[in-house]
């Protein structure tokens, strides 16, 4: 066991360090949907000309074709850059793409991954509907094939910019099969296309980034299908292990970054008792130092799951141990935050800010939901990953 | 970088494993709970021919010369079958003889005939290279020649001799022996300070290996148990209530052991967060076997409260070794003192 980089992993290291310090955006990464668009798409462009896009993708569809380990070290220098999250382009770079590079027809993968790697492309997910959230496989949304096309009728929700985005991985049933797992279509959509609705939900963070989407007979060419038609579920669990698994590296790294910034808040700052910094508040030091050792351990579990995914070539079940402890740490966390900025945490503000303790709080309940919720995790992991019985 | 066992070393894990369940099996803890020693003198020389003590010990001193990562995986081994004898001691100890250029300790420790005990300081008293006094928890100090004792800045070998007027106490753990002595001016044997072998630090990363192997254990009782019980004509573990709680069983156990490597090996190469990683795998390893260890007997139920059940003892274990050279509140003080990880 060893934690030694090689020569080639050390120099890789540097050039990324400096070309994110020559190139990183100077402006603060704005609020409406709409100025986020932009963006996140140029800041993804100038990545594209840096050669830093698609780290670990292959390099016939425009990556480095690196491996996951220099995808980890290009996380590192990136969160310890204080760059913000990908977000937007989270579903692009993480979950669509990777999606498509191992499900998609080479015209679809020669069409879409190049565009989401220039920054030329926002994808968007809609798999969720009000009926179908942890049930996804209910999911109701109906297409019919008519001609060489898809009619689509139905409703989505929880699509993170669907405002903004413009192609949508979108699960459809097509058919209804015996099993509620049969008969669902994976779909590329035009987020333009005639038919779609979209309204906006604000969260109780106070942003807007989730969303609705309505589909009134919209027409989905045949040739957007990713696998076969009624073949979409084994389509979307790749594209769900994908998600839980090397996925949320980059949060996790961030969340390291955060922690210890959480540290210096409360050494910086004056504690319960008014006089004396929050970190000499014993309660306060000890729940600091436990979330801090599970963030670490949380790095180490990420590090091991890397070794193992090197070794064997799609992300098993061992993703969602990551994805929930990452969700239980992250909440763990900023609730204590709330402690540590004592009367601060009276005053609103966004998790994009400075010190925006509150807005993350608030916004952290979202990362025990999303992507699976902690229960479904360990439903996951429970059967999957130690057998027990369904 | 490689945080994943290699052959060779799921190999050494198997040996040690196939020893401990058939030469110390957990069954033993209860046989030999009223002999004065937790370990058979004949079973734990046949561990230390084997070189379960001198596993990290250099070539030179007659050791198997193998890294830390090595080390953290016996003890986790150690761990997760509840091996009785001072083996986190005795390993520190012929380190320390072997900084110290005593062959013949080392010796009689390499072929099982010398053990070492731990003496932790429970008072106020001192430990340096010049003495020490105060009153002591003597750890499976019984049968044990030589006693280690862990200060902050360095560790020292003193002769069990120094202690007397020993009081044999109660142990929450009935696979690890417990006295008190209290010494007014004790004689050091062999002193190594911290700068020469982190000691403590190796001492802390062990400890929290066998608590993650406790971990493991606990987690992995509880899974089996939740396949195989069968209530309302299912297996409990059908239940979310049950499912779950194993989930997050296995999810300390394996945050738990990854830290434990992660630290290993940071160690080993002088990372300077090596201090850093070590006390967030102890912490982590802490909580992870506590915790498991409580689950453990939950799902259990009934049977997981008596003595014949084994499900108890992995949680003695873990409060015992969450205990051993520094306090978990300790720990957490030290820990946050640490600047931000590499």
């Amino acid at each position: 066991m060893d934690l030694d980089f090689t020569k080639e992993q050390v120099e890789f290291r540097d050039q990324v360090r400096t070309w994110l310090v020559e190139n990183k955006p100077t402006e603060p990464r704005p609020r409406n949907n709409a100025e986020i668009r932009d963006y996140d798409l140029s800041w993804q462009h100038a990545q594209w000309k840096g050669g830093w896009a698609g780290i670990a993708w292959p390099t016939e569809y425009g990556g480095r074709g690196l491996t996951l380990l220099q995808q980890l070290i290009w996380y590192e220098e990136y969160a310890a850059q204080g760059l913000p999250g990908i977000d937007a382009n989270f579903v692009g770079l993480n979950h669509a793409g990777p999606t498509l590079i191992t499900r998609a027809s080479e015209e679809q993968k020669a069409f879409h991954l190049p565009r989401i790697l220039r920054g030329e492309s926002l994808w968007c997910q809609g798999f969720s509907e009000p009926d179908a959230g942890s049930d996804l496989a209910s999911l109701k949304t109906k297409a019919i094939v008519d001609g060489d096309h898809l009619v689509v009728s139905g409703q989505k929700i929880w699509t993170s910019y669907a405002d903004i985005g413009d192609y949508q991985e979108l699960l459809v049933r097509t058919e209804n099969g015996d099993s509620k797992h049969k008969g669902i279509t994976w779909a590329i959509c035009d987020m333009k296309s005639p038919g779609i609705t979209v309204r906006p939900i604000k969260t109780m963070e106070g942003g807007a980034e989730f969303c609705e989407v309505f589909y009134d007979d919209v027409r989905v060419p045949l040739s957007n299908v990713v696998g076969e038609l009624g073949n979409g579920w084994s389509v979307a669990m790749s594209t769900l292990s994908f998600e839980r698994g090397t996925a949320f590296t980059a949060n996790q790294v961030r969340l390291a970054r955060i922690v210890e910034k959480l540290i210096d808040y409360a050494r910086d700052h004056v504690g319960p008792d008014r006089r004396r910094p929050a970190i000499a508040d014993d309660e306060l030091a000890r729940r600091l130092a436990r979330v801090r050792a599970s963030v670490a351990s949380l790095r180490a579990m990420t590090y091991v799951g890397i070794c193992e995914n090197m070794k064997s070539d799609t992300p098993g079940p061992k993703g969602s141990m990551l994805k929930l402890l990452y969700s239980e740490v992250t909440k763990e966390a900023f609730a204590l935050a709330m402690d540590i900025v004592g009367p601060e945490a009276l005053r609103g503000n966004s998790r994009w800010d400075e010190h925006g303790w509150v807005g993350s709080y608030l916004y952290s309940f979202s990362q025990s939901i999303g992507g699976g919720t902690s229960e479904i995790q360990r439903n996951i992991i429970g059967e999957r990953v130690l057998g027990l019985p369904r | 970088m490689d945080l994943l066992p290699s052959d060779e070393q799921l190999e050494l894990i198997s040996t040690a494993s196939a020893f401990i369940e058939s030469r110390m099996p957990i069954e033993d803890i209860r046989r030999r709970i009223d002999e004065p020693t937790s370990v058979d003198v004949d079973i734990w020389r046949e561990g230390a021919e084997l070189g379960l003590t001198t596993l990290g010990l250099s070539e030179v001193h007659g050791g198997s010369g193998r890294g830390l990562d090595d080390e953290v995986l016996l003890f986790a081994t150690f761990g997760q079958h509840l091996a009785t004898g001072p083996f986190l001691a005795t390993t520190l100890g012929a380190r320390i003889a072997a900084h110290c250029g005593d062959t013949e300790l080392v010796a009689k420790i390499s072929d099982g005939r010398a053990l070492v005990g731990l003496a932790q300081l429970r008072d106020d008293g001192a430990v340096s290279p010049d003495g020490f006094k105060g009153t002591f928890d003597l750890i499976d100090a019984a049968g044990a020649g030589h006693l280690l004792v862990i200060a902050e800045d360095g560790a020292a070998l003193v002769e069990a001799t120094e202690f007397t007027g020993v009081e044999t106490l109660e142990s929450i753990d009935p696979g690890i022996r417990l006295a008190t002595a209290t010494v007014t001016s004790g004689r050091i044997l062999h002193w190594v300070s911290a700068s020469v072998d982190p000691i403590r630090t190796r001492a802390l990363l062990l400890s929290a290996a066998g608590l993650a192997g406790v971990a493991q254990a606990a987690a992995d009782m509880a899974t089996e148990h939740a396949k195989t019980r069968v209530q309302f004509g299912r297996p409990i573990g059908v239940h979310q209530a049950v499912k779950h709680a194993c989930t997050d069983m296995a999810v300390r156990a394996d945050a738990a052991r990854s830290q434990v490597y992660f630290a290993a090996a940071a160690l080993q190469a002088g990372r300077r967060d090596s201090d850093f990683q070590v006390l967030a795998a102890r912490i982590s390893s802490s909580r992870a076997a506590i915790d498991n260890g409580a689950a453990n007997i939950q799902i259990q139920g009934g049977m997981g409260y008596t003595y014949e059940h084994n499900a108890h003892l992995f949680l003695k274990r873990a409060h015992f070794l969450s205990h051993l050279v520094a306090e978990p509140t300790a720990a957490l003080a030290e820990f946050l003192e640490q600047g931000a990880p590499q």
